[in-house]
């Protein structure tokens, strides 16, 4: 008899449909048009005259625009995603062909991470776009404040958007391990919501974990910091708002603390997506 | 599993963590509790501290606008709070604080025209004391800023002409690592300017073996200038006068300048 071994040709083939079916869904073009706008609507901020000092501004409401709307995305695509195969009766076609049931996880995993890919190439290039042709201008306006060359690092931008990705990864491969077990679109996302807040405001925990006396209470807070990856981490885009640029070490370590969190989450939702009765 | 996993990724996390922490201050909500509603609370320490503190600065430029005095400090106040580390926002609220109000207050009273001078002092000095407060604040998180200190100077010469306090922030100024070179020069000028010659002449002496002399921003020859026209004001005898270094010229190894 023969055995049938773990297949990347068919996870890429559902991830391919997977990024097929996002875009064809609005809400990614609809987020992509409200990240953009956002981006291009920070020109505004001439009328405020505010010298160099806009472009930190501009800088500012980019990556608030790629944060915001990427975490939305990374939540609501995965768990719209993963329900729609469930609710369409799909899943059960493909998982009654010889498809693991790991194959299918990392098929829509690899897939919203494209979609994610996308909109986060689309907001870097826009962002830097629109940094590039204001300091041009500004250059222009103002020599004096850029006697010493360009302000902007338009490499740590896209390093950071580059993090930025695989936080949005993380937050997927959450959200999947969510889906893998609950019964509805909304609960998963809702409690994808929680979690994000959660791992964003995990650092307070802790740093009160350092100052608590009472034993039980440290462990349970110890082990709350352990399970939930650490947001703030990549929260990296104020240094380089600030003109600091980003050390290739700290950057390096953030990207492989994501993949390793990216593999673990998914492993989790593989785990518990084998227990489901579809 | 995740326990396993975080228990794994900790030496990765922790050292980048301790490097993050080090460059970002705390967020001290005690200073703007009360001012803020849960939700921005949670943006605050969701990492988007950076985009309140922009919107908090837009309604401060807002109340600008319109001379709303109130508003206007408060606003400055609360995004100095929210984001401390742009240097942006200290200087210009305490700017907007120093220049800017006293003339919406003489306006308030029905112009500066009618405003008697010794009126005119008072709120001079009140807004230009909240503006120093601000910067003292600023100097928290920015110590060794000499722009801090240089707006200080600036709003003590201009805006309440008061010289003595002038000089000491043009010292301090002048004593931080990277001070701009035209910090110990104007310092130098307003301590002659008190008559205190002396002084700037010893001052002057010291900056000069100081100054690189392929850098035009730092002016040796008018500082050497600057030091010629103190001796002949203090009539110090030729033997005794400042005797400059030899120096480098470019294309000139230094071994050949006699």
């Amino acid at each position: 008899m023969k055995t049938i071994r773990f297949s990347p040709e068919r996870v890429s083939i559902i991830a391919r449909n997977t990024l097929l079916e996002a875009v064809r869904q609005k809400l990614f073009s609809f987020l992509v048009l409200i990240s953009l706008g956002m981006i291009l609507s920070s020109t505004f901020f001439r009328d405020f005259n505010f010298g160099s000092g806009e472009l930190k501004f501009i800088t500012d409401f980019g990556f608030g625009a790629i944060t915001f709307f990427g975490s939305i995305l990374a939540i609501v695509a995965t768990a719209q995603l993963f329900f729609s195969e469930i609710e369409n009766r799909t899943a059960l076609t493909i998982l009654a062909k010889p498809v693991f049931r790991s194959e299918f996880i990392f098929g829509k995993f690899f897939g919203v991470f494209l979609v994610l890919l996308f909109f986060c190439a689309i907001m870097a290039v826009s962002l830097a776009g629109v940094l590039y042709w204001r300091e041009g201008e500004l250059t222009r306006e103002i020599p004096d404040a850029f006697a010493d060359g360009r302000l902007v690092a338009y490499g740590d931008i896209f390093i950071f958007v580059f993090l930025q990705w695989l936080k949005f990864g993380i937050l997927a491969a959450i959200t999947m391990v969510i889906a893998s077990f609950s019964n509805t679109n909304l609960y998963s996302v809702v409690m994808s919501f929680f979690i994000l807040i959660i791992c964003h405001l995990q650092y307070l925990a802790r740093d009160a974990w350092e100052a608590l006396g009472v034993l039980p209470v440290k462990l349970a807070v110890g082990l709350l910091g352990l399970i939930f990856p650490n947001f703030q981490l990549f929260n990296l885009g104020d240094q380089i708002a600030l003109g600091e640029r980003l050390p290739g070490e700290l950057a390096l370590r953030v990207a492989l603390y994501g993949l390793v969190y990216i593999l673990v989450f998914n492993a989790v939702a593989i785990y518990s997506f084998r227990k489901r009765e579809i | 599993m995740l326990v396993l996993a975080g228990l794994l990724t900790r030496p990765i996390e922790a050292p980048a963590w301790h490097q993050l922490r080090e460059r970002e201050p705390a967020l001290n909500l005690d200073r703007i509790e009360g001012a803020l509603g849960q939700g921005v609370t949670v943006a605050l320490l969701g990492g988007f501290r950076a985009m309140v503190a922009n919107f908090i600065w837009l309604r401060a430029n807002h109340h600008w606008e319109r001379y709303d005095r109130p508003a206007t400090t408060a606003l400055i106040h609360l995004t100095t709070a929210v984001d401390p580390r742009p240097l942006y926002f200290w200087l210009n609220g305490a700017r907007m604080i120093a220049y800017d109000m006293p003339n919406w207050r003489y306006d308030d009273l029905g112009g500066i025209e009618n405003v008697p001078r010794d009126v005119r002092r008072e709120i001079e000095r009140e807004q230009s004391g909240i503006a120093f407060a601000l910067l003292d604040n600023a100097l928290e998180f920015h110590p060794d800023n000499p722009s801090i200190y240089i707006d200080k100077a600036n709003i003590a010469q201009r805006r309440i002409e008061d010289l003595e306090l002038a000089v000491e922030y043009y010292r301090q100024a002048a004593l931080q690592p990277d001070a701009p070179f035209y910090a110990a020069r104007i310092y130098a000028e307003l301590l002659r300017r008190l008559d205190r010659h002396r002084e700037a002449y010893e001052w002057l002496v010291e900056l000069y073996p100081r100054l690189p002399p392929d850098n035009d921003a730092a002016m040796a020859p008018v500082v050497l200038g600057r030091i010629r026209d103190l001796e002949d004001h203090l009539g110090i005898p030729p033997g005794e006068r400042y005797q400059p270094p030899a120096r480098a010229r470019p294309g000139v190894p230094e071994m050949l300048v006699p």
